[in-house]
């Protein structure tokens, strides 16, 4: 086990995180800028990363910016927007080659740390607004990117559940917000966001590179600059609402399988229960439907033959959990019984010691492997933005090794069935 | 036993090779400071293998999608599933299928060795019945039904089958459902022992791992001398030649209409193969060449990207890539775009341009530099490292041998390429249109 690492505060409402890099070829910066989910403001908030990365006060436009990054060996800053339970994460990120690496032992990273920094602090602005044309484009790849979530059957169909299952909360609001507020976006609107989000976001900054220190303290001076910082607090996630009787839901469009989504909520979440019950959610997953050795691949998929996939997940933050599968249409009844059947056996205990522990230890794996790959130790930690103090992947490994039969029991019994989604194809079964 | 050792300097990289005497190609990447071991065993089979050798030794064609068929049926044995085997020892395990390949993997924290042996024992032991083969039928349909669905696949594999007449590279990897129906365990068993004979096979293991722990159970499970397989003359059956492709395209349009949110388009542009190369595969030196010409026609930092994207005609998914594998290679150009014909005008005038003015040796260099990098960086990750291995052992290519050739690359190659292809005559355009 290695130790956790602590957070560092960098000013009010920030903080940095280093994470040890030694044995990777790359150097990483995550920026990680935290608001509340807000139906008015998703879009244009989720606007901001993809506009910041794609230029800053030393390299104004994309193609001369693009092109220093690959004169530091390909370095690459990206953006991305996710959602922490009810918190929106706009996020940019910076990979480069370590420095060891170049080919003529050239210094980069401190380059890139400092392209990353001046991204957020200082971006190209024109008469103190950002450009038309930067805006233009980046407004019409978040449309884009928003109507063309409809091209994954599998990620739609399971965002299509989550928002009937929590219609009207801050967790149905789609990352990127809507097409139509995306679409109305101005240059002189994004300055105005961009101030707003550097004075009420809180801000994770997380460094996996020798230079942690380094970044640190360059991020200390753009916050400094930020006149009117005041962020956001932070709220307690509340519970899914729930519904008097289970929602039916089917829609459909031309497709060759059809997609089955099973919705429960459960009181259980990161911010309302202790570490024993999300632990006991994680395990209780796993054993329904997070392996290919779960109940739910054996029984709907190994022994009934009526899918390739079934699986379940879970979101902590929030206390809902998805079952999904990719079904014939005529064959979605059978498969809806099979998972019902499956879930009410963990509810009952119905379930070897043997299967448990299989489940457990694969979790545990995971946790072992998740600092292996840069990226998903950086997925990992920012999941823990919203903690006062982050979980180390080994300490949340620790907290399942410690779940009993018991708390596995409760934790499926605490789930109340919600919706049930079928995405299916334009000519229904006779 | 013979043990070559790859000691790469540039990026302190190791790996060693081990001819094991079953017949076996041994890979082990040790990666220090990592908790995760990774192994993925695999055969040179994959969906372009299209003929297998009868009990009688003769190459008889066999059904679409039996190679992925085969895949997924071997993880059954008479006493269970592989899978269940794994569960108790906590590795996370998968396989897959590719055009040239199958491979069999797992990552895991502890018990290697188990793993391991978990590993060599299942993928040797084959045991089909028509019941399990019956089983797999709806399985294996709803996995074909679900990428039917997948409007980015669709709109590659049409384009494959518009860009070639004749090499299997243009049957889908899955096969179809109507062809999967007649796969029957005479055929997985003909397939598995055409295939999977040791001598045609390579084992690489990365991460938290050494060569004596990984030989100790190679040994064991596949026996050291060498009466484990016939290492018969196994290779490509018949081999890929005598599926010689003309030079032409089957057809250079292909469309179809699917519930996607805008246009997604594929552009290709088939490379040439000589009958007489037919089977040959790239070099590292043209695969990083490859690589370079690819970022300096369409990377972010490209005049083209710029173009494109002030005119609205892409957005962030556009990309180009040297698709290759036995027999076949081909410059794609990939992306989403509201009018994929006029992307395809501004590719086809870039091209022009370039051959025109030249590549400036300043271009090049960043271009060769952001990819050196990238690759680099991809030794970071342990599947990677490992897989590399696999791919590299099937194409004749030595350990590190790429991230060495684009650190000796010159502009030069990718001038020549430039006139040598991407003529128009040999090019294809897929789309798939929203409904």
């Amino acid at each position: 086990m290695t130790d956790s690492p602590c957070f560092e505060p960098l000013a009010a409402g920030a903080r940095a995180l280093s994470l040890p890099a030694d044995r990777f070829k790359t150097a990483r910066l995550t920026a990680a800028l935290l608001l509340p989910l807000s139906e008015e403001e998703a879009s244009s908030r989720a606007l901001l990363p993809f506009l910041l990365c794609r230029s800053c006060a030393a390299y104004p436009d994309f193609t001369s910016l693009n092109r220093r990054l690959n004169e530091l060996y390909g370095a690459r800053v990206s953006a991305e927007v996710t959602r922490l339970g009810e918190t929106q994460a706009l996020v940019l990120t910076a990979v480069s080659l370590d420095d060891r690496f170049t080919l003529d032992r050239e210094a980069i990273t401190a380059e890139c740390a400092a392209l990353l920094r001046s991204m957020l602090f200082e971006p190209a602005l024109e008469n103190g607004r950002f450009r038309t044309a930067d805006v233009e484009q980046e407004r019409r790849m978040l449309v884009e990117r928003i109507e063309s979530e409809i091209n994954d059957k599998r990620r739609y169909a399971r965002r299509r559940c989550e928002e009937l299952t929590c219609e009207g909360e801050a967790f149905a609001v789609d990352r990127y917000g809507r097409a139509e507020q995306a679409a109305a976006l101005t240059p002189e609107r994004m300055t105005a966001v961009w101030r707003e989000t550097m004075e009420q976001a809180r801000l994770l900054l997380l460094s996996q590179s020798g230079a942690g220190a380094a970044a640190a303290d360059a991020f200390r001076q753009g916050l400094a600059q930020v006149s009117a910082r005041s962020p956001l607090p932070l709220k307690p996630v509340p519970a899914p609402r729930g519904k008097a009787e289970v929602r039916r839901v089917t829609e459909r469009m031309e497709l060759a399988q059809a997609k089955l989504v099973m919705s429960f909520i459960t009181p259980a979440a990161e911010s309302r229960s202790g570490a024993e019950e999300v632990a006991a959610l994680r395990l209780m997953n796993a054993l329904l439907g997070g392996t290919p050795h779960s109940l739910l691949f054996r029984h709907v998929r190994e022994k009934l033959s009526l899918c390739y996939y079934c699986a379940s997940s879970v979101d902590r933050h929030k206390g809902v959990l998805l079952v999904d599968s990719g079904v014939e249409e005529a064959n979605a009844g059978r498969a809806e019984e099979e998972i019902l059947r499956q879930l009410e056996r963990v509810r009952c205990g119905d379930f070897t010691e043997e299967e448990l522990e299989a489940a457990r230890r694969s979790v545990v794996s995971q946790m072992a492997t998740l600092g292996d790959l840069q990226s998903t130790l950086a997925g990992w930690y920012l999941g823990q933005a919203n903690r006062e103090t982050p979980l180390s992947p080994d300490g949340a490994a620790a907290q399942v090794a410690a779940v009993t039969p018991e708390q596995v029991q409760a934790a499926a019994r605490s789930l109340r069935p919600d919706t049930v989604y079928l995405l299916a194809g334009e000519d229904s079964p006779a | 036993m013979n043990v070559i050792t790859y000691q790469h300097e540039r990026t302190g990289e190791v790996c060693h090779r081990v001819d094991h005497p079953s017949g076996l190609t041994i890979f082990v990447c040790p990666k220090p400071g990592y908790r995760s071991g990774y192994a993925a065993f695999a055969t040179r089979y994959g969906s372009i293998d299209t003929f297998c050798l009868n009990g009688q030794g003769k190459a008889t064609p066999v059904p679409e999608g039996i190679a992925h068929y085969l895949e997924h049926k071997l993880f059954e044995s008479e006493d269970g599933d592989a899978f269940a085997r794994y569960a108790a020892t906590g590795a996370s395990a998968n396989a897959y299928t590719s055009f040239d390949h199958t491979a069999y993997l797992f990552t895991c924290t502890d018990q290697l060795e188990d793993n391991l042996e978990i590993l060599l024992d299942f993928v040797r032991h084959p045991y089909f019945t028509e019941e399990t083969v019956q089983k797999e039928q709806g399985i294996i349909g709803q996995e074909i039904r679900m990428l039917d669905d997948n409007p980015g696949r669709r709109c590659l594999f049409n384009l494959l089958r518009a860009l070639y007449t004749r090499h299997p590279v243009r049957v889908d990897i899955g096969g179809t459902v109507e062809s999967i129906a007649h796969i029957t365990p005479e055929l997985l068993y003909d397939c598995y022992h055409t295939y999977y004979d040791l001598h045609n096979m390579a084992l690489a293991v990365a991460g938290d791992v050494t060569v004596e722990r990984v030989l100790a159970v190679a040994d064991r499970v596949l026996g050291t001398d060498g009466s484990a397989d016939r290492g018969a003359a196994v290779l490509r059956t018949p081999p890929v030649p005598a599926l010689a492709e003309p030079e032409a395209v089957a057809q250079d349009r292909i469309e179809e209409a699917m519930p996607v949110a805008a246009p997604l388009f594929y552009f290709g542009y088939k490379k040439a193969i000589p009958e007489r190369e037919a089977g040959r595969l790239q070099t590292p030196a043209e695969l990083a060449g490859a690589a370079v010409l690819c970022e300096l026609l369409a990377g972010r930092a490209s005049p083209l990207y710029a173009r494109l994207m002030a005119k609205g005609l892409i957005n962030s998914s556009f990309g180009a890539d040297l698709f290759d594998g036995p027999g076949y290679a081909a410059w794609l150009f990939a992306g989403e775009s509201a009018d994929p014909d006029r992307v395809c005008e501004e590719i086809r005038e870039e091209i022009a341009r370039l051959r025109r003015e030249g590549v400036a040796t300043s271009d090049f260099e960043a271009a060769r530099r952001a990819v050196y990098g990238r690759m680099v960086a991809g030794l970071n990750d342990v599947e990677n490292c490992a897989d590399a291995r696999i791919s590299d052992c099937f194409n004749g290519r030595e350990p590190f041998a790429l991230i060495d050739e684009m650190a000796a690359l010159g502009v030069q190659w990718v001038t020549e390429r430039l006139e040598s292809d991407f003529h128009d005559t040999c090019s294809v355009l897929s789309i798939v249109r929203p409904v």
